[in-house]
């Protein structure tokens, strides 16, 4: 699949790009290509600038150089793209249908339409007998999916996804990433995923840009691009899979910590 | 402490205190001339009614309330919330907005005659600006409270726009404190009528002005626990509809 996907045109890059507060850079350097339905996880040290680079992909925030390329949406009841976040954010007002078509009121669709979408997604995200609970009723695993099927809905060309599973207890995240790996294949998004867990970028991934400082430079950039050549299905029993994940942890840690300021990313930003 | 004998305790206390009031009086250790008994409460309210008095009263009164509170609370909310997304506007008015907000209600009666004459006009007026602060402050207040994740929401999902925004993101999460605003002015809005009324505008304050000219103490009674009673059930309606509006949280 990564062959066939190679040969078509990217549907996000970022050439030169770097971000940062206040003028001042944290992250510099960065070019991407992301392909039609891959996935890019970005990993790296908290602070290194994960979730400010995820926000200027998106267009959240304006990178301080560089240029990123987006698509516009390709049809006109779907976004170009969309975005889960660390927390759930969902609108406690909405019940948890309402805050599915939260992203599709504006599409031009009609009430039925949207009400429909809603349930496929849902329905995909397990979570259809939900649809007329309060957002507060749900667990912090069952939030999050509700902002999964909320982004998924609006069937963007790239889902951008910042430390989605990060905040939720173990067996919940175990749960979510193989959702997610089942999720893949029932969508046509390109998956831009940033999270500090080594294990989950390289079980969700195709492709793992690695953020980090080289010696003597105050400000971080991409320090290695590696390639995950394994099956999407039950990665983990893979031989392949220990020695990746090493690797990437190892690419990391040798990273010079004493260069790193402490995080600058404030929590409007990583939040 | 159960809530049946918090209840019992409380009508308890009551009871007594009115009981204590009627022994007093008649066991001649207050000056019946200036305080009523309490057991002649009933008959004087019954008698205010059959008169069509205590109506054509809380009617009035209604209206200039129901007037200044639309007034106050709709203006008060607007700005309020214009101030806390404008940044330009907020620094503009911030100054003015210390200056007026000390002077109290009752101090623009003066211009509240000169401009509109003992009038319910000017009634409406008076109580419109202690009504106008209160939901002002709460408004602002309530929105610059509004978790910016919300914001970033709203842009990433093509809800960016400002009326989208408006409509879907900030009213709704600054519902709770704008709400909250609401109900301190519908109490703060209730105790201005009578002084808005003292001055000769037909309503409650008016009629307890003319009782207690004539020393009929039993009218002004009456009319202190009319305004109490209309005020608690006009809150409890009100809390009614806060529950609706607000049933989605926890």
């Amino acid at each position: 699949m990564a062959a066939v996907n190679e040969t078509r045109q990217p549907v996000l890059t970022a050439r030169d790009v770097a971000v940062g507060f206040d003028g001042t850079p944290v992250l510099n350097q960065v070019d991407l290509a992301l392909r039609p339905q891959g996935l890019i996880a970005i990993v790296g040290a908290s602070g290194v600038g994960k979730s400010t680079l995820l926000r200027a992909l998106a267009g959240l925030l304006t990178p301080l150089s560089g240029q990123v390329q987006r698509p516009g949406a390709t049809r006109r009841d779907t976004r170009g793209w969309s975005m889960v976040f660390q927390a759930p954010r969902l609108l406690p007002w909405r019940r948890v249908r309402a805050n599915v078509e939260f992203g599709l009121e504006g599409l031009g669709l009609s009430r039925r339409e949207r009400a429909l979408r809603a349930e496929r997604y849902l329905d995909l995200v397990g979570l259809n007998e939900y649809a007329d609970r309060w957002p507060h009723s749900l667990s912090g695993g069952q939030q999050q999916r509700v902002g999964l099927a909320r982004a998924m809905a609006v069937e963007p060309d790239v889902l951008f996804m910042d430390e989605p599973f990060s905040a939720l207890d173990a067996i919940t995240r175990r749960r979510l990433q193989q959702s997610l790996v089942a999720l893949r294949r029932q969508t046509t998004a390109a998956i831009v995923f940033v999270t500090h867990d080594i294990e989950e970028a390289a079980l969700l991934s195709d492709r793992i840009v690695v953020l980090g400082h080289a010696p003597d430079e105050p400000t971080a950039s991409v320090r290695a691009t590696v390639d995950v050549p394994l099956a999407l299905s039950d990665r983990r029993s893979d031989p392949a899979f220990r020695p990746l994940v090493q690797e990437v942890e190892e690419m990391i840690r040798t990273a010079p910590q004493g260069l790193q300021a402490a995080d600058p990313s404030p929590s409007r930003a990583s939040g | 402490m159960s809530k049946t004998n918090r209840a019992l305790i409380s009508a308890g206390g009551l009871l007594g205190f009115l009981l204590a009031w009627e022994l007093t009086l008649r066991a001649g250790l207050l000056p019946g001339a200036l305080v009523p008994l309490p057991s002649i409460i009933p008959s004087v309210l019954i008698e205010e009614i059959r008169d069509g008095i205590w109506q054509a009263m809380v009617i009035s009164s209604f209206q200039h309330y129901g007037i200044g509170l639309l007034l106050g609370s709709s203006l008060g909310i607007v700005v309020g919330v214009a101030a806390a997304l404008m940044p330009f506007f907020n620094a503009l008015h911030a100054w003015l907005a210390r200056l007026l907000r000390p002077i109290p209600p009752l101090a623009w009666i003066p211009f509240a005659i000169i401009w509109f004459g003992i009038t319910p006009t000017a009634a409406a007026f008076i109580i419109s600006i202690g009504v106008f602060w209160i939901n002002y402050f709460a408004s602002y207040s309530a929105v610059e409270a509004i978790d910016p994740g919300y914001n970033e929401l709203a842009d990433a999902f093509g809800q960016g726009g400002l009326l989208p925004r408006l409509f879907k993101v900030t009213l709704p999460a600054a519902a709770p404190g704008i709400l909250g605003g609401l109900r301190a002015g519908l109490g703060q809005g209730w105790m201005t009528v009578v002084a808005a009324e003292l001055f000769g505008i037909t309503g409650i304050g008016q009629r307890m002005m003319e009782a207690s000219s004539l020393l009929a103490t039993d009218v002004v009674v009456v009319y202190m626990l009319t305004i109490a009673a209309l005020y608690a059930v006009i809150d409890a309606v009100f809390v009614l509809i806060q529950r609706r509006i607000l049933r989605w949280q926890p």
